[in-house]
Parts: C-alpha cells; sequence; structure tokens
C-alpha cells in the first residue's frame, strides 16, 4: 500500500471516528438510534402479530350470536362444531335477529350466525343448508377473521350423517397439496421490520447529519479541512455501516429472546442484505443532503421515504399485485429489489450471490446515488457552506 | 372568563398567522394530508382491485377434466397463465427462479381418480416471500377446484348435503379497499396534530420566545388553550380536504359529516395533549419529530389504522385498547363506514376526551416547570 492510499484511508477512518465521538456525545441520539427505533418497531411487530410460535385465534374471545331459527338436531350439531372448534368461546344464544342486527357494529357484538328455518330438511334432502352470517365490516380483519373460521369448523360438521351411515355415495374431493417453504408471520413481520428501522435510521442519520453540520457550521469546518469530500462520504458511510450492524443484531436479539424468533438464514447473508439496503439509503441520503434542506425538512421526507416503500416496495402489498403507475413506481425503486433480497435470503435461504438481478440493480442504484450526490455536493460547495 | 376567552384567541390568531408566514409549514398543511391519503388510496386499491398474479400450470394429466380445471383457473381475475410447462421439475424451477410467483401440477390420473369416485390431488406451489399474491394463487385453486367438482357431481347426478355460508356484510357495501380509509383519516390526524405540538412548542422554544410568551400577563392555560384552537383550526381544514379526496374517490359516507369533525377534533386535541408532553421533555424540534414518526408507524398496527384491534395477538389487543387514538379510529371508522349516530360512538368519545383532560394539564405543568 502506498503512503498516499494510507493517508487516504486514515482520513476515511479519522471522518468515521469523529462521527462516534459526535454520536457518544449525544445521548438522545444513541436512544433513539439504537434503542427506541428498533425497540419500537420489533416490539409493535411482536405485540400485533404475537411471537413466534405464538398461535391465536381472533375470534376466540369475540362476543358472536348464534341465532337457531331451525331449532333442529342439525342446527344443535353445527352450533356443537362451531364450540368445539375452540375459535367460538363466546357463541352467544337467545338473540333474536333483529336485535343482534341492531348490536352489530357497537362492540357489543362482532357477528351473528343464522340457522334458518328449514336447515335439517335442506340437508336431509341433499341439497345445500344455508346459514348467513351477519359480520361488522366496519372492524376491518374481523369479517375475514369470522367467515374463514366458520368455514373451517365446518370442515368437521357432517352435513347428512344418515348417508354417511349408510354408505350410499363416496365423497369425491379434490385436495391441494402445497409445496414451497412456509414460515411464521412473526418472520415475514421480522424482515419488513428490519428494513423498516434500517431505512428509517439510516436516512435520519446521513441526512440529517449533514444537515445538522450545515446548520451548526461544522460542514464548511470540514470542507476547508484537508480531507476531500469523497472522504467524508466513506468516512461517514462506514460508521453507519457499524451503527446498522449494531442495529440489526439488536433487532434479531429482541426477536430471538423477546419473542423466540428462530433464524434460519445464514447470518452473513442477513447482514450483508440489510447493509445493502442501508447504503442505497445512506446514498440516498446523501443526495437529499446535496439540495441544502434543513433537518426539518429532511425528517419530513424521511417520513415519505418510508411511507412510498410500504406502499410500493413489497413490505406489504406485493408490487405484482399493484397496477399501472403504482407498479411502474415499484418497479423503478431500488428498495423493492433490496426487500426482495433480504426476504428471500431470510425466509427461503436463496443463496445471495443466486440474486445477481437484483444485486445488480441495488450496485447500479447505489453507484448512482453516490456518484450523483458526490457531484452535486461538490458543484453546490459554495451554496451549502452558507 | 372573558379575559380566559380573549387571550386564547389571540394566541390562536398569532399561531395562525405564524404558519401563514412560514410557506414550508403551510404547504405541509396542505400537501402533507393530500400526499398521504394518495398513498393510502394506492395501498386500499391494491388491496381491492389487486393486478392478475402470473402462474405455470404442468398439465401431466391430459385428460378433459384437467383442462376443464386450467380453463376455469384462466377464467379467474386472480390469476392468468403465463407458460404451460411439461413436467414437474420445470414448473418447480420456474417459481423459485422468481419468473412466476406460483405453479400448478395436475398430476397423471387426476380426471381418472375423480371420475372414479377417488381422492384426486393437484400440487400448488407458491413462493411464499410474497405472502398475498401466494393468497391469491391458493384461492383461485381452491375455488376453481371446487367449481369442477360441483359441475362433475351435476353432470353425474351426485348430489351430496353440504353447507353454504351467505355472508351479509352489515355495512351493506360490497367488500373493497376502502374500508382502511377512515383509519387513515385518524392517523393523518394524528400525525398532523403531533407536527402542531412540534410547531407550537419546541420551535418556539428554539427560538427562544416560548419564555418570553409565558412573560406576558397570560395565563399559562390560555396559551395553551390559544394553540389547541389553532390546532382545531387547521385540523378542520385537513378533515375538510381528506373528506373532498374520499369522496372524489367514491367513498359513500354513511354518517352525519358533523359528528366526524367532532371525531377528529377530539383525536387532535389528545395528539397535541400528548404532543405537548413528549415536548416538556425532548427539547430538539429534530428529535421532537423524528420521535413523532418513530412512535407513529407503531401505531399505523396497533391503533388499528389497517385492521381492527381485535385480530391482533392478545399482547397487541391489550395495548391496543390501552390506547385511546384506538378509540378515535374505530369511530370514524363506525360514523363513516357504519352510519352510527352519536348514541353508538358516544363511549369512544368519552374515553378521548377524558384522556385529554387528564393529559392536557399534566403536560401544561411539565411544560411550566421546564420554562
Amino acid at each position: 500500500m502506498t503512503m498516499s492510499n494510507l493517508k487516504y484511508f486514515s482520513k476515511i477512518f479519522a471522518i468515521m471516528f469523529n462521527e462516534f465521538r459526535i454520536l457518544r456525545r449525544n445521548r438522545s441520539a444513541i436512544l433513539i438510534s439504537l434503542v427506541v427505533i428498533p425497540f419500537f418497531f420489533t416490539a409493535s411487530l411482536g405485540a400485533g402479530r404475537g411471537g413466534e410460535g405464538e398461535t391465536y385465534s381472533a375470534t376466540s374471545e369475540l362476543p358472536i350470536a348464534f341465532i337457531d331459527e331451525d331449532l333442529s338436531e342439525a342446527s344443535g350439531r353445527l352450533y356443537e362444531s362451531l364450540v368445539r372448534s375452540e375459535d367460538f368461546n363466546m357463541l352467544l344464544q337467545g338473540y333474536r335477529e333483529e336485535d343482534a342486527l341492531a348490536t352489530l357494529g357497537k362492540g357489543g357484538l362482532y357477528a351473528a350466525i343464522v340457522v334458518p328455518e328449514g336447515f335439517e330438511k335442506r340437508l336431509l334432502n341433499n341439497e345445500t343448508g344455508i346459514i348467513i352470517v351477519h359480520v361488522d365490516d366496519g372492524s376491518p380483519g374481523v369479517d375475514d377473521a369470522v367467515l374463514s373460521n366458520i368455514d373451517a369448523s365446518l370442515s368437521n360438521f357432517n352435513p347428512n350423517p344418515r348417508i354417511k351411515q349408510t354408505g350410499n355415495i363416496e365423497f369425491v374431493g379434490v385436495e391441494i397439496v402445497m409445496k414451497g417453504a412456509s414460515f411464521s408471520g412473526f418472520a415475514v413481520g421480522l424482515t419488513i421490520t428490519l428494513t423498516m428501522v434500517v431505512v428509517f435510521a439510516t436516512f435520519y442519520e446521513i441526512a440529517g447529519g449533514m444537515s445538522r453540520e450545515r446548520e451548526t457550521g461544522t460542514y464548511s469546518h470540514l470542507l476547508v479541512s484537508p480531507v476531500s469530500l469523497g472522504s467524508i462520504m466513506i468516512g461517514k458511510t462506514l460508521y453507519d455501516v457499524c451503527l446498522n450492524v449494531m442495529r440489526t443484531f439488536i433487532v434479531l436479539g429482541l426477536a430471538i429472546y423477546v419473542y423466540g424468533a428462530s433464524i434460519h438464514a445464514n447470518l452473513l447473508s442477513l447482514v450483508l442484505s440489510v447493509l445493502f439496503i442501508a447504503i442505497l439509503t445512506m446514498g440516498f441520503g446523501f443526495l437529499v443532503s446535496s439540495f441544502g434542506i434543513g433537518v426539518r425538512a429532511v425528517v419530513i421526507i424521511e417520513f415519505f421515504l418510508i411511507l412510498f416503500l410500504f406502499a410500493f416496495s413489497g413490505f406489504f402489498i406485493d408490487k405484482e399485485l399493484l397496477r399501472g403507475i403504482s407498479q411502474t413506481i415499484a418497479t423503478v425503486l431500488p428498495w423493492s429489489y433490496g426487500i426482495d433480497i433480504l426476504k428471500r435470503t431470510t425466509l427461503i435461504g436463496q443463496p445471495l450471490m443466486s440474486l445477481t438481478y437484483q444485486l445488480q440493480i441495488i450496485a447500479i442504484s447505489i453507484i448512482l446515488f453516490y456518484g450523483v450526490a458526490y457531484l452535486l455536493l461538490k458543484l453546490s460547495r459554495e451554496r451549502l457552506v452558507k | 372568563m372573558n379575559r380566559l376567552i380573549r387571550d386564547t384567541v389571540v394566541v390562536a390568531q398569532k399561531e395562525l398567522k405564524q404558519l401563514s408566514r412560514d410557506p414550508l409549514s403551510l404547504a405541509l398543511t396542505v400537501m402533507f394530508p393530500i400526499l398521504l391519503i394518495s398513498i393510502f388510496i394506492v395501498i386500499s386499491s391494491a388491496f381491492g382491485n389487486p393486478n392478475i398474479v402470473p402462474i405455470v400450470i404442468a398439465d401431466l394429466d391430459g385428460s378433459g377434466e384437467s383442462k376443464i380445471l386450467i380453463d376455469k383457473i384462466a377464467s379467474t381475475e386472480l390469476v392468468r397463465i403465463a407458460q404451460l410447462v411439461q413436467t414437474e421439475e420445470k414448473a418447480l424451477a420456474v417459481v423459485e427462479s422468481g419468473e412466476v410467483i406460483g405453479s400448478l401440477v395436475i398430476p397423471a390420473g387426476f380426471g381418472n381418480r375423480l371420475l372414479n369416485a377417488q381422492e384426486a390431488f393437484v400440487v400448488v406451489q407458491t413462493d411464499n416471500t410474497k405472502i398475498m399474491a401466494s393468497m391469491n394463487i391458493i384461492r383461485a385453486v381452491t375455488e376453481q377446484k371446487q367449481e369442477l367438482l360441483d359441475d362433475l357431481m351435476e353432470q353425474y347426478g351426485l348430489r351430496t348435503a353440504s353447507v353454504e355460508i351467505v355472508s351479509r356484510p352489515i355495512s351493506g357495501r360490497p367488500p373493497t379497499g376502502d374500508f382502511i380509509l377512515p383509519g387513515q383519516l385518524g392517523m393523518i390526524i394524528i400525525l398532523g396534530a403531533f407536527d402542531d405540538a412540534v410547531n407550537a412548542m419546541t420551535r418556539e422554544r428554539e427560538r427562544g420566545t416560548f419564555p418570553r410568551l409565558a412573560l406576558t400577563p397570560m395565563n399559562i392555560f390560555s396559551i395553551y388553550s390559544g394553540k389547541m384552537v389553532s390546532t382545531l383550526v387547521i385540523n378542520a381544514l385537513r378533515t375538510t380536504f381528506m373528506l373532498i379526496i374520499f369522496v372524489g374517490n367514491g367513498l359513500v359516507i354513511q354518517g352525519n359529516i358533523a359528528l366526524i369533525y367532532v371525531t377528529t377534533s377530539l383525536i387532535a386535541m389528545f395528539t397535541l395533549s400528548f404532543g405537548l408532553l413528549i415536548s416538556s421533555r425532548v427539547r430538539s424540534s429534530a428529535t421532537l419529530t423524528i420521535l413523532e414518526i418513530a412512535i407513529t408507524f407503531p401505531l399505523f398496527q396497533l391503533a388499528g389504522a389497517f385492521s381492527a384491534p381485535e385480530v391482533l395477538a392478545p399482547a397487541g389487543r391489550a395495548i391496543s385498547r390501552s390506547l385511546p387514538w384506538t378509540y378515535g379510529i374505530e369511530a370514524l371508522r363506525r360514523i363513516m363506514y357504519l352510519g352510527l349516530g352519536l348514541e353508538g360512538i358516544a363511549g369512544n368519545l368519552a374515553i378521548l376526551l377524558i384522556s385529554t383532560m387528564i393529559l392536557l394539564p399534566i403536560a401544561t405543568l411539565l411544560s411550566k416547570r421546564t420554562i
């Protein structure tokens, strides 16, 4: 290694250590960056979806009316099937349909299952017996949970026991054999949480950090020092890479030790996938900061960045399900490829190096962000130090 | 009393004047909810009207029944057949490579087994990293195989008793993604009011104008209620923008519009009180803003913006039910979506009001001590 190379690296490390020194002196920054953000996001995931392996029925404790207008042996068996399923531990009998409908939507009842008159008669005639379920669709998610749990409970309900006894008809069916890696909702949530924590904190640290340096006047000091702009950018990047590694382990630690998550992925692949997203966000952070905006504007842009990722990058809605302009945005948003890499390496254990297409896009985007940011920071040097 | 009201009005006017002089904040007050709701509308339309997912099919049977099943699947609006392949391995490889999200393999003997009243099977492989798309594929196959069975039974005169569930949503609406919009209005109000709290206190502290304001003959309560009034005015503007956008996007608001304003005002008042409480400890506006956003994102889930608290895990449900925002969002949904009146949401509004009445004096006291 030549002397000039050594000097260049020492400047980069000087910037990196300076960033750590600033962080060490700022207690609230440490708290937000390494405690509040990882903890809030991971805890809300665990609270919302339950820990790894934790199963719960969304409907088991919900008051649901069971209105039996048939009062037959079949409707009695249907009631038994629902109760036995343990998805309906609060089935309330004695309601009239109109009273139940008047209570629905006000929190007293979440659904009303009506077994109409003639239910048994239809089943005995080998016809389709109908049950009506009034659902409170003002409580999103509850309606779907109630309907799917009733559907599941019906698999234990024999519509016509007489036929089974005589064995006249064989019931034909088509079984769907599911293939493909399966994982818990918590594992999927963990990839989303990791991405959010990393993007959220990284963008603020880079773009916010640069804006704060400008506002406090230290940016101009840096520029007149013998350190080059490239060293400043690389030094800050290295500092944030270290923080992101720490943050990743904090989130993983919380997920494993508090919520019982089991990480099946190769740890190196996981950390590298996270760092791709982080470095991409850093590049974007430098780009944004080159426009000379204030810290408040940085925070607002950050909010919209996260929302954009929410909507278009496959966080919740797979980008393949988006239509028109939304799909175009999803296609050009480089983070969506980073999230794809993270999900594939973490959830299905796909080797990182096999994701060449996604890696190429990420690499090109990082180079583009850093390159344009470098140029803009160089060109607007005078304006930024004012 | 008159003086209290007069001072409150003066502070409220001052706040609104300050806002009108700050183009960035003014633009944000207008643009922020519009941009935000546009993104939420994209999310809700993806829920309500998802794009068609590509799949590959390997028909190893080649019988009439397997062809009927393929035709039925091709006719759904959930999936489209991107490719027909010859082997199961090829079908699985295409999914694993990420070219398509799912594959359906119809094994040899499928039609024969069905016609001989034996249990047949199909193999569905999905890329489960794409959860919603995978679920749509499974839904399409499940629905169409059932249709095939029903057709066959009818054709061969085999009738078996079954139970059909007829779902009747109490709102009377068809299933769409717009059920999340009332929750999003709530979230926008929460974010806006948080931002108002930052504007109202922290920046005033940073500029050093808050001690001066506190030293005027005005009562500290008048200062706070003035800031509250200005927040309520801005909140009414935000709510109006949102409602116009909702109606423009075809959301039928079933309840009383005035009740929506009352509910959003109570949500804003509680959030402002919470913001004032935090701002008594966190002094920097940038730190407070980042904290505000860090709190808001978990709230999307925990305050029931996307789904009701009842579908959360027990711990999440308990947290959700302890947050006053949850009751505000629930009230918005009941008014806008179900058309309930005051009697249906009185409890929710009372919780918001009582929480504000508890939080606001604490925030005032703490802020007073930190002037």
